[in-house]
Parts: structure tokens; C-alpha cells; sequence
């Protein structure tokens, strides 16, 4: 697909830029305004929970919707994210954002070490072989019980510390607003980070991969190097979602991060429209409520949340973001991401 | 002493190699006709088994027949799936969405089972498996003997099917090139279809002859898949001997790492092979010309 905004001449560029402009405002806005209306324990949970999946989302989507690497390991770099700053946090007393910044490394180097297998690999075998990746991590959690307590699980992990200034508190993250605020700042200026790799130069390149390796090798793109770039990215994102979740939950066990994880995720991206970014935000945010808001139908809901995904692929391949496109083009909007 | 262990052990993994076999197999025919993989194959091994149970509880008391019906119920699954997702499917080009697909039916099939079965795992005694043949300090339950039986004439029947008859080899020239089968005159729809039910049965009976190794609950296919999927990589995807060759070694890797190591690393020693396996020789034990995924 090419970009739309290269086609089209310059005042639409900027109409589209202003336009992208209003929905970050509007985004900000809504994220100012959610814990605020819902005001219960619940909700905010559920709110948080969700800016934590739209953090993983998006990191998946950079590798599998830009860069085309079928990559089912991505419960590997959220788990390994989460266990690497628990551990540094109440094993070695590492101060919390210290232990945020190695989680971050630890799993993008992680995602560098699986990308090596997709330098040489490619569609269903990558598939397999980052399967394999998350079983294997999963399986060292569960059975490296004198470092991680295995099944028994790590409990009581504090939040992050509160942020003080001039010793004034300016933020308590034992408050669950605060914490939420936290999260889906982070997740946005990752949003933003990724926009912004995605619409470069560097978007049209791992595009190129995606789209066709031979051709895109033959303009002199060294594909080996932008897939090791993609995957770091997508994990470092995963491994900071991993850190957030450990101090937001407060307990770790290994199973949070079966390789079940990765195809949750992998179904944000897809019902949301992979390769759009903002599509797997709302695929996240969708795929993450629907199962508390089904929960009246108790053991049902995820028999619904299973055909959900079914008829997504069946009926709606390009996601919600081409249903909206759709809608948009209708209403004689035109397209804007 | 430690050589009656080995041999005992031995026997074990064949037992075990040989029932992933037949789960592994069906997913590289798959993979051989429709270069697609099915996420809810695990859901059918499932399936089969408790067919096999309730089958037993509930109309007769024969072992052998409650195998027969688990094939009829996967072979009933494999029409299912590949008429409802893969067939609609086939002409979007698209190879991630069949995969995305299945996994929306695995998610479905589970949760469905959970909500009819329960969560509590069901204990499945056969009539074979107290009966014990004792042979120079070496034990072997009828159940296995049964199993190995069962399994290797599935396997062996299939193979001349693939090799003698007339649908098998049509089957074959699908599965190396589609296009040229289709020019022949064969039509690539419904030997796919073929394809889908017979693998599908496969993965039915192998529930059946699984059930009463495995912890029974609606989500036992999915430690099995996992396994079957590594056998197929490390075998060569779409390989039938490969498959079979790895299938077994899986099964004997898994017997003596219980032995010899620790239960909770058979996982991590088998994905480890498979990793280092891709690393090395990424066409699979017995390889085939299919280069475009490696």
C-alpha cells in the first residue's frame, strides 16, 4: 500500500497533518477525562489494564503490520519485561525506573536475539520458531524456581515510587488514577515515537520488506539489519508494558505470560488493522473491555470473544481501522489515519 | 538395572513419539496441500478425546470402538473448519488470516469445552490399562501395546495411500505444485478437503489414544499442538517422513528427560532442539525442495 500522503498534493498534506493534530488533542483529552468518570476501583483497573495492551499492541504491530515478521513471541518480551524489573526491583534493590530502563533492554535485546532467526526465516517458520521462543521462556519462569518461584508465583511488588518534586508529591501511584495517568502517558509518547518511525523514511522501508524482500534488497535495502531494528523496537515496547503490569498488578505468576498471551495480542492487531497503528489501539482497547463488559454470560464470554475474532478475519480482514476507512469514505470524509 | 531403564524408557517414548506422530502428521499435510497452518488442530485432538469418553461412559465399554468414534468426530471437525474458514479464505491471498482464524475457533472450541465439561480434569481408565505384560523386568501395559498397534497401522496405511493409490498421488502432485496438479485435471478443492478430514481424524483418534497419558482437561490439546508444531519443523513442514522420524525422537527426548532430568525442562529441551534445528538446517531432517519459507 503506499502512503496516501505521498500521493496527494500539499494542501491535503496538511489538512491531513492538522487533522492528525485534532485526534491527538482529542486522544490527550480523553485520556485526561476517563478515570475521572469512571470512578470506580473497576473501571480504572480496567482502564489501566487497557493502556497496558495498546502499549503491547502497538510494539507488535511495528514488527508484524510494518516490518511483515510473523512474530508469535511477543508474551515472551512482555513476561520477560516483567520479570527482569521485578527481580532488579526486590531481588538487588534496584530503584524502580533504573529497573524499567533494563527491562526495556533486557527484552529488546531479547527481540534482537529471536530476530536472528528471522533474518533466515520467513512466514510460517518464524511463526513456529517464535512459538517455540515463548514456550521455552515461559517453561524457564515456570521451572527456575530458586530465582522466580515458579507456579507460587512473586507477590507484593510495590507500585513505582511516588514522584516528588521540591518535596512536594506530585503524583502517588498507589492511586490508581495516577497510575493510569502513568501508563497511557507512556503509552502514548510510544504511540507518537512509533508514528513518527513509521512515517519516516524508516515506515517506507520496512514496508518494502514486508511487501516484497527480493525487490526491496535489490534497492539496496540490507533487510537483515531493519528486521533486527523492528524486532528490538516492538520488544523494548513489550518489555516496558511487562514492567508496568508487574507494579501494577503486584503479583507475578508465569502463566500471565503463556504463549495464549501472544495470540491475545496478536488479535488486537489484527481485529484492530494491522500496519495502521492506530487501528491495534482500538483493537486493544476493544478486545480488552469486551470480555469484562460480556462477563454477565459468565463461562460464554470467551467462547463470544473467540467467534468475535473469527468473523473479524472472515467478514473484515483490514480490521476496524478499514471499517472506519469505509465509514469515513462514505460520509465523504476521505481517508486520514 | 540402568539398561532395563533405558529399554523401559525407550518403549515409553516410541509409545509417546508415535501419538504425536499421528497429531503431527495431520498438520503437515495440511501444510503440505494449503502451505496453512491450523491453530485449532489442538481443539480436535481435544475433542476426539473426550468423544472417546463420553463414547465409553455412555454407550459401550469398548476402547477400540471409542478410537473409531474420536476419528469420525475429527474427521466431522476437519470438513467443518476447512468448509466454514479455510475455503472462504483461500482467495484473499493473505497467509496470516486463516492462521488468525483458527486461532478465533481454538479460543471458541476451549472455552466452549470449558463451559460443557468443566474445568476438573477427567480420569480415563481403560479396561488395558491395569493389565501389565511383564517381560525380562521391562513392564508394558495392553494400553500401550494397543496404542503402538493402532498407531503404526494408521501410519502405515496412510503411507501406502500417499505412495499406491491413485488419490494419494494426486494428493502429492497437489502438494508440490498446485497450479501444474490443476492443468492434469485434478481438482485441488476437493483433494484439500480430502486432506482436511483425514488429517483432522487423525488428530481425533490421537485424542482418543492420548486421553488416558494426558491430564483431561478441555485445554490437554494445547501441550500436545505445541510439541506436534516443533516435530513438524524439526521433520521438514509437508515432510511425511521427516514428520514421523521427528515425531518419535520428540516422544523418546521426552521419556528420558522425565528420567534422566527434570519433567518441567521436556519443553524447553525440545523447543531448544527445534530453535537450534531452524538455526542449523532450517529445510528440516529429511529435506524438500520448498524454499520459499527458509
Amino acid at each position: 500500500m503506499s502512503d496516501p500522503a505521498l500521493a496527494q498534493p500539499w494542501s491535503n498534506r496538511r489538512t491531513m497533518l492538522l487533522s492528525r493534530w485534532i485526534c491527538y488533542v482529542i486522544a490527550t483529552l480523553l485520556i485526561i477525562v476517563l478515570p475521572l468518570i469512571f470512578n470506580d476501583t473497576y473501571w480504572r483497573t480496567n482502564l489501566t489494564i487497557c493502556a497496558i495492551n495498546v502499549l503491547l499492541a502497538i510494539g507488535l504491530d511495528f514488527i508484524l503490520g510494518y516490518a511483515g515478521q510473523l512474530n508469535l513471541g511477543h508474551s515472551a518480551f512482555y513476561g520477560l519485561g516483567a520479570y527482569v524489573s521485578t527481580l532488579l526491583i526486590v531481588k538487588l534493590g534496584v530503584p524502580f525506573w533504573m529497573a524499567f530502563v533494563c527491562a526495556i533492554i533486557f527484552a529488546g535485546l531479547a527481540g534482537i536475539f529471536l530476530s536472528l532467526f528471522a533474518v533466515r526465516l520467513r512466514g510460517h517458520y518464524l511463526a513456529i520458531a517464535s512459538l517455540g521462543f515463548a514456550v521455552i521462556v515461559h517453561q524457564i519462569l515456570l521451572n527456575w524456581i530458586s530465582l522466580t518461584q515458579g507456579p507460587l508465583g512473586i507477590y507484593g511488588i510495590a507500585p513505582p515510587p511516588s514522584l516528588v518534586i521540591a518535596g512536594v508529591v506530585i503524583a502517588d501511584f498507589r492511586n490508581l488514577t495516577a497510575f493510569f495517568y502513568l501508563v497511557s502517558g507512556f503509552t502514548f509518547l510510544s504511540f507518537l515515537l512509533l508514528k513518527q518511525l513509521v512515517c519516516s523514511p524508516i515506515g517506507g522501508t520496512l514496508t518494502a520488506i514486508r511487501e516484497d524482500e527480493v525487490s526491496a534488497a535489490s534497492l539496496g535495502i540490507n533487510a537483515a539489519a531493519w528486521k533486527v531494528f523492528a524486532f528490538g523496537v516492538g520488544a523494548a515496547v513489550a518489555g516496558a508494558a511487562g514492567c508496568f503490569y508487574a507494579s501494577f498488578v503486584g503479583t507475578l505468576v508465569p502463566d500471565a505470560f503463556f504463549v495464549s498471551e501472544s495470540f491475545n495480542i496478536l488479535a488486537m492487531v489484527i481485529v484492530g488493522g494491522m500496519g495502521t497503528l492506530v487501528g491495534p489501539v482500538f483493537g486493544a482497547i476493544l478486545l480488552t473491555l469486551l470480555p469484562e463488559v460480556l462477563r454477565g454470560i459468565g463461562d460464554l464470554r470467551l467462547v463470544v470473544y473467540g467467534a468475535a475474532l473469527t468473523f473479524v478475519v472472515l467478514f473484515m480482514p483490514g480490521g476496524l481501522a478499514q471499517a472506519a476507512r469505509v465509514v469515513l469514505a462514505r460520509l465523504g470524509l476521505g481517508s486520514h489515519s | 538395572m540402568t539398561a532395563t531403564i533405558v529399554f523401559q524408557q525407550a518403549i515409553n517414548g516410541v509409545v509417546l513419539g508415535s501419538l504425536y506422530v499421528l497429531v503431527a502428521l495431520g498438520l503437515t499435510l495440511i501444510y503440505g496441500v494449503l502451505v496453512q497452518i491450523n491453530f485449532a488442530h489442538a481443539d480436535f485432538v481435544t475433542l476426539g478425546a473426550f468423544a472417546a469418553y463420553f463414547f465409553m461412559h455412555l454407550v459401550a465399554a469398548s476402547y477400540i470402538l471409542s478410537i473409531g468414534v474420536a476419528f469420525l468426530v475429527g474427521a466431522a471437525l476437519g470438513w467443518l473448519i476447512n468448509a466454514s474458514i479455510f475455503t472462504p479464505l483461500r482467495h484473499k491471498g493473505n497467509e496470516l488470516l486463516p492462521l488468525i482464524a483458527t486461532i478465533g475457533v481454538s479460543v471458541m472450541m476451549q472455552n466452549l469445552m470449558l463451559a460443557w465439561f468443566g474445568p476438573i480434569p477427567y480420569a480415563f481408565e481403560t479396561q488395558y490399562s491395569g493389565q501389565v505384560i511383564r517381560f525380562a523386568g521391562i513392564f508394558v501395559s495392553w494400553q500401550n501395546v494397543i496404542i503402538i498397534a493402532v498407531s503404526s497401522l494408521t501410519i502405515a496405511l496412510l503411507y501406502a495411500f500417499m505412495k499406491f493409490t491413485f488419490l494419494g498421488k494426486a494428493l502429492r502432485a497437489v502438494s508440490q505444485d498446485r497450479e501444474t496438479a490443476g492443468l492434469m485435471g485434478i481438482n485441488p478443492n476437493r483433494l484439500i478437503m480430502l486432506t482436511f478430514v483425514i488429517a483432522s481424524a487423525l488428530a481425533g483418534m490421537g485424542g482418543a489414544m492420548l486421553a488416558p497419558v494426558l491430564v483431561l482437561t478441555p485445554f490437554a490439546g494445547t501441550s500436545v499442538i505445541v510439541k506436534a508444531f516443533a516435530i513438524v519443523i524439526i521433520g521438514g513442514f509437508g515432510n511425511v517422513e521427516g514428520t514421523i522420524l521427528a515425531g518419535l525422537i520428540v516422544g523418546l527426548i521426552e521419556s528420558f528427560t522425565t528420567q534422566f532430568l527434570d519433567p518441567g525442562l521436556i519443553d524447553i529441551v525440545v523447543f531448544a532442539l527445534l530453535l537450534l534445528m531452524l538455526a542449523i538446517r532450517p529445510t528440516g531432517l529429511v529435506s524438500e525442495r520448498r524454499e520459499e519459507n527458509v
